[in-house]
């Protein structure tokens, strides 16, 4: 079934990389039935748009509290995913898997925790320059009172020099294509669209559970038919899990600690430090893979993408660490069973996200340079990531990723090594982690007690639901 | 070296006691890994153990079933020594646990004999019993652990980068040598004992001979016997009820502490002879199946098992299983539909209300949703859980074993840089048997379409 576009939120499907200026509203519903008035005419953008045409969009989403804020029946509520239900914070197990613990415990987090307000709404705002933002977030914020709104948080973001993102790497590089809406692609890399958008095929050849309403809870048929059940109406249908966390990165000390790892006699070697980083990473700061590029950095390999790794012959991690972040959080053909093998990329198809983070926060060094970023010294301007990004099944999806493969030690035969940019350091395993190893002959090198450089600081699962459900939930 | 056995000891609880029992044992969350009542890690052969309290139910016909008690663990042989250690060095722990036990001694004659003869008399039989590799005892995984961890700090404290794989391996060799306390990795590993590597190869070649005997005079049988099947299949009624929330939370609160973790899961046979005698059948081919096919660190091209096992309870009526593995029970469910569909259908389509069958590997837990709907509704609390080795993965304890094979064997060129890659990543798995690898390349997901 081809997609519908037009009924599905244009963030899920472009990462809208022509409205680089983009600022998150978390908001609070004060009044349902204004809430929903609002919901019935706003405006958000669909899959369906000219790049020339629109220099400003609005996307929206809810989290559980919001939806039910909105007056969605328990029963309705209950056939969402357990982990949106939930919420992200809410278990002291989902923080234990996702590494949530210390610093980066939700009770300290700035926005999601419990000890913060409870979210209900995301507003999320992008134009395509600086004026056109602030004209879009003042004329959104003059409506919040007549929509019931109050807002809790406004969390800015910064498209960053080179498209790079804070350590100093090119990002955006890796993204997953939809099966049936994007054309030519790699099969390894092309994905069923119901591992993105509820109400279609997943990797399992069958629909996610969604919640799906009666004729009489659909009074004006404004939702879309269950494509398994025609009779009934589809609230999940185009719409798809967004999981947003604001993770700071810590770059200063991210690159002393490779500076100071790999100094000899004292004396620093740049190229040295980076291709530390450039190991701990999968990528050299411009993008390239050093699965393809083991030994430089390619500007001609700066997009490449198209890449396996035990297909290039790199089963054992000498050309791109086991543990690096990018072979971890995408194993591509590494999988059991049969590594290299089409079955291991099946495998892996069913563990993949479409990413929309921004950054956030000024660099250290505009160059971003790590020789720039070390002689700036210490910061005290908190910058990171607004991860965010869609999937249909949170526990097979991003928890899995988080979990299984980013902060688990013994991530496809290793022992001590947890993800070097985004793992917790083994407290989710309850070990001391921290090693990231360099395959290499003749034998590995490795480098020990990494302290953690990514904390979070906020978070939430949210519902991006269809366009017609919105205006159903409009109409609740 | 010792092969490894599963002691599997159930006894009905009394009547009222089941919450005091309860509180005896706490839960995982309450106590991590530090329940002191049974000191499983003073015995030195125990690889893992659990306490799990099976509640009251009922039948299919409504009959009441009784509370019971269930103590599991995987130890070295011999068994008996091991229910002489739990009477003596773990007596104490076991009064106060089965205490609240129909048929358990009475506080004056609560002596060692008197509590092995208690476990003994309440032993059952594991209808299969699967084990990652045999032969590994916890002694030699603990130290070939350590073994690896030392070698690791050796290679840290010099620049290897030039030196050529020979040297490098000769200077690993050299370090071993001058630590005494790891001089015994200079040896290979001992095998499980002669006596029961025979009595194994007597049983592998012997059921095959039998086998091949009896199997000619069912084949005429085959068809109706699929006709039987699909009739049963399309007549099964699955469960499709949705396990509360709150016992939902109750079991992930008892996950994800280590690398490792447990699943307990209970279910009623379904009703009928054709059914008991289909279940009956496939749990001999399981037992089989996992000691003489998948021997060798797979199970169907699953490979974080590190034990698991099928034990009967309340006589025909029920079977439940266990297993200790690696990750978390979202990725174990993942990895079975993944990889073990068709063999978790044969064996628990025999279950009541399992998702729907077709022709006993196909369908059922390939419906994703229906199969993770389905396992909480059936999982039973494990309430305490130890195990001896909680930070390493199935593929760290055989990786650390071929380090130290690698340190005794002789070994080419080729084999001493692939033997020395094994210090940067553990990744590379022993190769199944010709059998295995030809169940493992049948797509049985393709094999049978039914709506």
């Amino acid at each position: 079934m081809p997609l519908q576009v037009d009924d599905i939120q244009g963030i899920i499907l472009y990462g809208y990389g022509h409205l680089r200026h983009a600022c998150f509203l978390l908001l609070g519903i004060s009044d349902p039935s204004a809430t929903k008035a609002w919901l019935k005419t706003l405006d958000v953008l669909s899959g369906r748009f000219n790049r020339n045409e629109v220099d400003r969009c609005l996307n929206v989403a809810f989290t559980s509290g919001g939806l039910r804020r909105l007056g969605l029946s328990d029963d309705l509520m209950c056939e969402f995913s357990s982990e949106f239900r939930e919420g992200m914070a809410a278990t002291p197990h989902r923080q234990r898997i996702l590494g949530d613990s210390g610093e980066s415990g939700p009770d300290r987090w700035r926005w999601g925790g419990p000890g913060n307000p409870e979210l209900h709404v995301l507003l999320m705002l992008y134009a395509r320059n600086e004026i056109a933002l602030s004209e879009l977030l003042t004329d959104q914020q003059s409506r919040f009172v007549s929509a019931g709104l109050t807002s809790i948080a406004q969390l800015d973001t910064n498209w960053l020099p080179q498209d790079k993102e804070h350590f100093g790497f090119r990002d955006g590089i890796s993204t997953t294509a939809i099966e049936g809406f994007h054309k030519d692609t790699s099969p390894a890399n092309t994905i069923a669209a119901g591992e993105f958008v509820l109400g279609y095929l997943n990797a399992y050849g069958q629909y996610t559970q969604r919640p799906l309403v009666n004729q009489a809870q659909n009074p004006h048929g404004l939702l879309p038919h269950a494509p398994e059940d025609p009779t009934r109406g589809d609230l999940g249908m185009n719409g798809s899990y967004l999981v947003f966390r604001q993770l700071s990165q810590e770059v200063t000390r991210f690159w002393q600690y490779c500076d100071e790892q790999t100094r000899r006699d004292g004396a620093s070697s740049a190229k040295v430090r980076t291709r530390l980083a450039a190991k701990m990473v999968g990528r050299w700061p411009g993008g390239a893979p050093l699965v393809k590029s083991p030994e430089r950095d390619d500007p001609a390999l700066s997009s490449e993408n198209e890449f396996l790794y035990h297909g290039e012959g790199d089963a054992t991690g000498l050309k791109c660490p086991i543990g690096s972040h990018i072979r971890r959080t995408n194993p591509r053909d590494s999988l059991e069973p049969d590594p290299g093998s089409g079955r291991s990329i099946e495998v892996g198809k069913r563990h993949r996200l479409i990413r929309r983070g921004r950054a956030y926060g000024v660099p250290v060094a505009p160059s971003m340079d790590p020789a720039d970023v070390l002689a700036a010294g210490p910061s005290t301007v908190e910058r990171g990531l607004h991860f965010l990004c869609f999937n249909t099944h949170i526990g097979r999806q991003f928890e899995f990723i988080q979990h299984t493969w980013a902060n688990n030690p013994g991530f496809d035969g290793l022992y001590d090594d947890d993800d070097p940019l985004i793992g917790d350091r083994g407290g989710s395993y309850g070990k001391s982690a921290g090693t990231f190893t360099i395959q290499a002959d003749p034998v590995r090198t490795r480098v020990t007690g990494m302290p953690r450089f990514v904390h979070v600081r906020g978070g939430a699962y949210f519902f991006m639901p269809g366009i017609r459900a919105l205006r159903f939930l409009g109409s609740l | 070296m010792p092969h490894q056995e599963a002691l599997t000891v159930i006894a009905r609880i009394t009547p009222g006691h089941v919450p005091a029992l309860k509180a005896v044992l706490g839960t995982i969350a309450d106590h991590g890994d530090r329940w002191s009542v049974v000191p499983f890690a003073t015995l030195a052969n125990v690889h893992f153990a659990r306490f799990v309290v099976f509640d009251e139910t009922t039948d299919l016909d409504g009959n009441p079933l009784a509370p019971q008690l269930a103590l599991m663990t995987n130890v070295d042989a011999p068994l008996d020594g091991h229910l002489e250690d739990l009477a003596t060095e773990c007596g104490a722990g076991l009064d106060r646990v089965f205490d609240h036990c129909e048929g358990y001694p009475g506080v004056a004659e609560r002596t060692a004999a008197a509590r092995v003869e208690f476990l003994r008399e309440h032993q059952v039989r594991a209808r299969a019993f699967y084990v990652n590799r045999q032969g590994r005892t916890v002694t030699q995984i603990l130290g070939e652990e350590e073994l690896r961890r030392a070698i690791n700090g050796h290679l840290d404290s010099t620049d290897f980068s030039r030196q050529s794989p020979e040297a490098v391996r000769r200077s690993i060799v050299s370090y071993v040598s001058s630590r005494s306390d790891l001089a015994w990795a200079l040896q290979p590993a001992e095998r499980p004992a002669l006596a029961w590597r025979i009595a194994e190869l007597i049983h592998q070649v012997g059921i095959a001979v039998l086998a091949i005997v009896f199997l000619p005079l069912l084949l005429p049988l085959l068809p109706v016997l699929v006709l039987l099947l699909r009739r049963h299949e399309k007549r099964d009624v699955p469960d499709t009820s949705i396990a509360p929330a709150d016992a939902v939370r109750r079991l992930r609160a008892d996950e994800d502490y280590w690398v490792q973790n447990q699943v307990t899961a209970v279910g009623l046979f379904k009703p009928g002879l054709f059914r008991l005698i289909l279940a009956t059948a496939i749990l001999l081919l399981t037992d089989y199946a996992v000691r003489h096919i998948y021997n060798r660190g797979s199970l169907s091209g699953l490979s974080s098992i590190h034990f698991a096992r099928w034990v009967p309870l309340d006589g025909r009526r029920r079977l439940f299983f266990t297993s200790n593995y690696d990750g978390s029970l979202e990725s174990y469910m993942d990895d079975f539909i993944d990889k073990a569909a068709w063999g978790l259908n044969a064996i628990f389509s025999s279950g009541d209300g399992f998702p729907r069958t077709c022709f006993l590997f196909c369908g059922g837990i390939s419906d994703e949703k229906a199969y993770k709907r389905f396992l909480p509704t059936r999982q039973a609390q494990t309430q305490v859980w130890y195990s001896a080795y909680p930070h390493l993965t199935t593929k760290n304890v055989a990786n650390n074993a071929a380090i130290r094979e690698g340190l005794s064997d002789q070994l080419s060129e080729d084999e001493t840089r692939t033997w020395l890659r094994r210090f940067g990543v553990g990744n590379q798995l022993p190769e199944s048997g010709l059998i295995a690898r030809i169940f493992d390349s049948i797509r049985w997901d393709r094999l049978c379409r039914c709506k």
